[in-house]
């Protein structure tokens, strides 16, 4: 991704049918005074949207052909992103609001495929409204509600004034298991401050330095085999950089479709470089991340948020990349 | 045609831009259309201007948002919009409501004979010249291109998952044939001799077929999307942007498959991101992501001549007036170039 400085930061705002997503859309574009803000909605989204510039979308999701079976993106997107690029004013943002029942990960994906939305435009948080009332509920019968909270840089529990304080933590736990990178803000009428929402820039990989994951969840208790977790691994010896891209890039091209969301600062044996990479499902973004601190520890980190991932075997193939 | 390769680098202005007319508009050059010996162009304000020898240009505020695309019918520019307007302007500057569909883009338009298309989403609009309302033609998915044959008898619209070709049959009934191929098709176009159709792809690849039996085939190894492309001729060349090289593939004889491109490489190594043909020559002219436009021999790469310097801005249109007299160029910056080809 190049030209950072002029690159648009794209907000996406998911999160199941009623969860609070206009509510929030709304508060964004009352209180953001002498912002320019582009919002593409869905036709058959909640309406009632107050902005100049609002766009319909269709979210239609199409396969892309690079051999890559889980690499699907918004095709809309690409159209209406690079239409917006073409205008006399100069956007500040654009959000993106989702259908209830959406996947989250082609919108994400969209981001890393296509070049010329990456070149003008940046996805910068993908922000999940949930319900606090309905979520638990809806998690089991939704895989959507579920991998809308998988793939959230931001989890707005909403409406905590209807829910009492030992459910709230029981909610808060079942968000935290299934997605442990994610900032939880509990409000009411999504009234969290806008500065937590907009401008953070979670994709960038100098931000997974800065706002580093709880690395150190893991408690697996067997799940239903369905169910979205998440599982981190933890090394203070270094790793070798050639047999951990092998295992690596034959564990997302053969079970990319169940991995969803990976992120990791990697310790790599002779090299004084920190190594961070993130990945939606098969898509990696990784790089160099400057030198290690020297006051502090080095160590490897890994994040997965998946199904299925106890099939795996991660643990034994992340052991196997230890330098000996 | 002249070799100018040696000394373009120290030249400050070509040529074409010591006699031609350079703006710095400020706004993205979205679309063009050249009418006789006219060029009108689309800007990303909702602005249209009209180049023509002698005089200076017009500027006409037609949409409120970007032009996103423009075409000609007979001495008429159509263009439609981002807010949702289909609209026909007369060289005077005359505007006509075609049609207006809110909220929805007008993505593509399209005109032959005096009937009108325009496509708004998933939905294709036919204007018959003696009826007022449309006909719709519906489709699965979104419309990416769509472009009549040379007699105006077929119409192509690319969308997800390959492309629809729509034609009436002897009752005046519309008729559709489906040619798939997985993935997104952007714009369309028939060769000039209808043998071949031919659309540029999300990745970076053209997929071709050969319409009289639908053999189907890929042209790739493009470094980027492609664009923009254009047949030259008769069908004799398929020139392509996508690449560092402006790249033509040959469409005589049996066509393209199994033989190699022509490559026409340019310096500095950046992409080719417009292309216009210069038929009589056999020749093109390519714009560059830096905003240089060269014009090439397809058959003879040594022949080269720089029409434009560099601006900064990508390449977004070339076009040539229909007398082959002048030429347009404009970039994403909204730095434009208006100029004759030849020397007095």
């Amino acid at each position: 991704m190049t030209e950072t400085n002029k690159q648009v930061p794209v907000t996406v705002l998911t999160g199941f049918l009623g969860a609070g997503k206009t509510t929030l859309l709304n508060r964004i574009l009352t209180e953001q005074h002498g912002q320019k803000y582009a919002v593409i909605v869905n036709e058959f989204g909640e309406q009632g949207i107050d902005n100049d510039l609002v766009v319909d979308a269709d979210e239609e999701v199409f396969e892309m052909n690079n051999g890559c079976i889980c690499c699907t993106v918004r095709g809309d997107l690409i159209r209406i992103l690079s239409g917006l690029m073409k205008r006399a004013d100069k956007l500040d943002a654009i959000i993106v609001e989702t259908t209830g029942l959406a996947d989250p990960a082609p919108v994400a994906q969209t981001f890393f495929v296509d070049q010329d939305v990456a070149n003008k435009t940046k996805l910068d948080a993908i922000v999940t409204v949930a319900d606090a009332v309905h979520l638990s509920s809806q998690i089991e019968d939704h895989h959507e509600a579920e991998e809308q909270i998988a793939f959230g840089d931001v989890i707005l529990l909403n409406k905590i004034d209807l829910v009492k304080d030992e459910n709230i933590e029981v909610v808060t736990k079942r968000i935290r298991k299934i997605n442990p990178f994610a900032k939880i803000i509990k409000t009411t009428k999504c009234g969290a401050p806008l500065k937590e929402i907009l401008n953070l820039d979670a994709f960038n990989l100098k931000r997974i330095l800065e706002v580093e994951p709880d690395f150190l969840v893991s408690d697996h208790d067997h799940e239903h085999d369905d169910d979205v977790t998440s599982l981190s691994f933890v090394s203070d010896t270094p790793l070798d950089m050639e047999k951990f891209q092998n295992w690596f890039e034959k564990l997302l091209q053969t079970k990319g479709q169940d991995i969803m969301r990976t992120k990791g600062i990697l310790d790599f044996k002779g090299e004084n470089d920190r190594y961070v990479f993130q990945g939606v499902h098969m898509l990696m973004d990784a790089s160099p991340m400057g030198k290690w601190p020297e006051n502090k520890e080095r160590s490897s980190r890994l994040v997965f948020i998946g199904r299925n991932l106890d099939t795996m075997n991660l643990k034994e193939g992340f052991e196997a990349c230890k330098s000996e | 045609m002249t070799t100018d390769l040696n000394q373009f680098p120290q030249l400050d202005k070509t040529k074409f831009e010591q006699r031609g007319i350079q703006l710095e508009i400020g706004v993205p050059v979205t679309c063009t259309v050249s009418i006789g010996n006219n060029i009108a162009a689309g800007f990303g304000d909702g602005t249209i201007r009209i180049f023509s020898s002698g005089e200076k240009h017009k500027t006409l505020k037609v949409h409120k948002g970007v032009i996103l695309c423009m075409a000609k019918d007979g001495d008429n520019i159509l263009t439609g919009g981002d807010d949702g307007y289909f609209l026909k302007i007369s060289l005077n500057g005359e505007i006509n409501e075609i049609t207006n569909f809110g909220s929805r883009w007008v993505d593509h338009v399209a005109a032959h004979n005096g009937n009108l298309v325009c496509s708004s989403g998933k939905v294709v609009y036919y204007w018959d010249k003696n009826k007022k309302e449309p006909k719709s033609l519906n489709h699965d998915s979104t419309i990416g291109g769509l472009v009549f044959d040379a007699k105006g008898r077929r119409l192509a619209v690319s969308r997800y998952g390959g492309v629809t070709i729509w034609k009436k049959d002897y009752s005046n009934k519309w008729k559709s044939t489906k040619l798939d191929w997985k993935g997104s098709h952007n714009k369309v176009s028939f060769s000039p001799d209808g043998k071949y159709l031919v659309t540029s792809m999300q990745e970076n690849v053209l997929r071709c077929w050969r319409l009289k039996d639908k053999l189907d085939f890929a042209m790739s190894g493009y470094g980027s999307k492609v664009k923009s492309f254009a047949f030259i001729g008769d069908t004799s060349y398929l020139a392509t942007s996508g690449s560092t090289d402006a790249i033509c593939w040959p469409f005589d004889g049996e066509g393209p498959m199994g033989r190699k491109p022509i490559c026409l490489p340019y310096i500095g190594n950046k992409q080719v991101t417009f292309i216009e043909p210069f038929p009589d020559e056999k020749a093109i002219f390519a714009g560059l992501s830096d905003g240089s436009v060269f014009l090439s021999q397809i058959e003879n790469e040594n022949n080269t001549i720089i029409i434009r310097s560099f601006t900064g801005s990508e390449v977004s249109a070339i076009a040539m007036t229909d007398d082959k007299s002048s030429i347009f160029i404009g970039d994403m910056n909204g730095n434009t170039l208006w100029t004759s080809i030849w020397d007095q």
